[in-house]
């Protein structure tokens, strides 16, 4: 079969490699219909997320149609069209019973890198490097799923690939974040970054009550679409971001800060150009301009919700100001499996749709063309979606 | 003629300067040398990992002991110490094994997926692409390392 293998740094290529096969009893084969690109690829791209091996199949974010399951699959039937979470859960250990699936004891074959460098091992990703399982991606014809009757999700006939590609990543993500930050009737949430997952915490935040959202970017297109989903944007290259949120809040601040940038945040000034140079020099892993912020403008008693994929270290961390203000501070991987049933009920009644995040769809073949695309934010591009039978 | 260094100093005196300034750098040498075996002969000695390896199942400890234990439990605790108490909060067992071995604990993690999956989650035999001769040696023996996990 066809798929995107990732070939180096700032590399991937379109290879023929062999199909997969069943490897375990609770396995299910699925035929891709559309594998979107996501934000957190971009550190794989990048060369900041290490055990990434030439010739791994990457993508994580996609939906399809299950051609095959293995004997032990009891819920998932062949011809069932499905949204894969991201995420694998085993669906039994501790975690997944407390439905904390992107915390699963038994998903991760291979936990030791995770284990030595952050004291225990998460979740397996598809196609996320080898620190992450190992798994082979979904940027391919047919994808294997593990333990499909806890990570694949039937889609319903009135939701289209367009927006069910979707409810495999962006939205769950987006959603866990306004429900981590406990977003309430008359809260004002401020969201860092409009890609797909800030503005689906964006739209997460509204229909949970919010008052007001306040979405910052500097992108004209994306922040005309968070914008239309009915948030107040800040462009950061042209506001201070400190002091237009204390304006717009009243000197409090706002009430819940969500995150969702990551370790490659971008931003102007000293302090972005000092973390550019300590994350080329190697001296931190991960560039953290944005949670900096995000935790200086939080209200007193607020909450901090990290959606971005940060890798290790970040440095100048504000940790006085997150004690002396009473901050709460939450991230995760998304727990996507405790949020995708719902989300794909509300995209079936029509009220909830994402699907105007694919900009571009493609071919699996324009796979390089659609990351050179996205991770240059050209042309528009918010996601690049590649439909391998195109 | 006063012959000079070339800093209008007497040739001498630069080598004498040079002298008490070898002097001093060795006298301080010494003195932080000194300082940092006191330092570290002061220090405790580092902790020593404790042996054991262990992991909470969500099993309950009757099912992981008499002769309903897993064939895997049962050879882990013919060969090493195997210690099994109840996990608190109802969350099952916690199972201790006494080893430093790296294998013992991929086996341990094994026993936990069984216990709680009913299987061994693989990754091997997956499609992948062109690996380069560095990764085509590199990839197993870093699977091996990250299965196995280093303490």
């Amino acid at each position: 079969m066809r798929a995107l293998c990732w070939s180096g740094v700032n590399e991937v290529s379109v290879q023929e490699v062999p199909d997969p096969r069943l490897l375990n009893r609770q396995d299910a084969l699925v035929k891709v219909t559309a594998s979107s690109v996501c934000g957190s690829d971009l550190h794989l791209l990048d060369g900041y997320v290490p055990t990434m091996m030439a010739g791994d199949v990457i993508g994580h974010e996609f939906v399809g149609e299950i051609i095959e399951i293995g004997p032990d699959v009891r819920e998932r039937r062949v011809g069932e069209r499905v949204t894969v979470c991201s995420i694998i859960g085993c669906g039994r250990c501790h975690y997944c019973a407390a439905q904390l699936y992107s915390l699963c004891d038994n998903s991760n074959p291979d936990p030791g890198f995770l284990e030595k460098m952050n004291g225990h091992a998460s979740a397996g990703i598809f196609g996320y490097s080898h620190a992450l399982g190992g798994f082979a991606g979904s940027h391919a014809e047919y994808v294997r799923v593990p333990f499909a009757d806890v990570n694949a999700f039937p889609v319903p006939d009135e939701v289209a690939d367009a927006s069910a590609v979707f409810a495999s990543d962006a939205v769950p993500t987006g959603w866990m974040g306004a429900d981590l930050a406990e977003v309430r009737p008359g809260d004002v949430v401020a969201v860092w970054g409009c890609g797909g997952v800030g503005q689906m915490a964006t739209m997460a935040a509204i229909q949970m009550g919010a008052e007001q959202v306040i979405a910052i970017d500097r992108f004209p297109e994306r922040l005309a679409m968070a914008e239309r989903l009915g948030a107040t944007t800040l462009d950061y290259e042209q506001t201070d971001v400190l002091d237009a949120l204390k304006e717009l809040t009243g000197g409090r601040g706002p009430d819940k800060c969500i995150e969702a940038v990551g370790m490659e945040g971008h931003g102007t000034g000293a302090q972005y150009a000092y973390d550019r140079a300590k994350q080329a020099l190697r001296l931190q892993t991960d560039r953290g301009l944005p949670l900096r912020q995000a935790v200086h403008a939080c209200r007193k008693g607020g909450i901090v919700a990290v959606l971005g994929v940060y890798l290790g270290l970040v440095d100048k961390f504000p940790m006085g100001a997150l004690m002396n203000k009473g901050l709460t501070m939450r991230g995760a991987q998304q727990h996507g499996h405790r949020y995708i049933p719902m989300i794909l009920k509300r995209m079936a009644r029509g009220e909830l749709d994402a699907s105007h995040l694919l900009t571009h769809p493609m071919s699996l073949e324009d796979g390089p063309k659609g990351y050179e695309l996205f991770k240059h934010k050209r042309d528009g591009c918010v996601r690049a979606v590649f439909q391998p039978a195109v | 003629m006063r012959r000079t260094n070339g800093f209008g100093q007497p040739r001498g005196m630069r080598r004498t300067k040079g002298l008490i300034g070898a002097v001093v750098a060795g006298v301080a040498l010494g003195a932080g040398a000194a300082a940092a075996t006191r330092a570290l002969a002061g220090r405790p000695p580092r902790p020593r990992p404790s042996g054991w390896y262990a992991v909470t199942v969500t099993t309950a400890p009757a099912a992981l002991t008499g002769a309903e234990r897993p064939d895997l439990l049962a050879w882990l605790a013919e060969h090493h110490e195997v210690r099994i108490t109840p996990a608190p909060g109802g969350r099952g067992s916690q199972i201790a094994v006494r080893t430093d071995d790296g294998e013992i604990r991929e086996r341990v993690r094994a026993l936990k997926q069984l216990l709680e999956t009913g299987e061994v989650l693989r990754v091997d035999g997956q499609p992948e692409g062109h690996r380069t001769p560095l990764g085509q040696v590199g990839l197993p023996t870093m699977r091996q390392l990250m299965r196995r996990g280093a303490r």
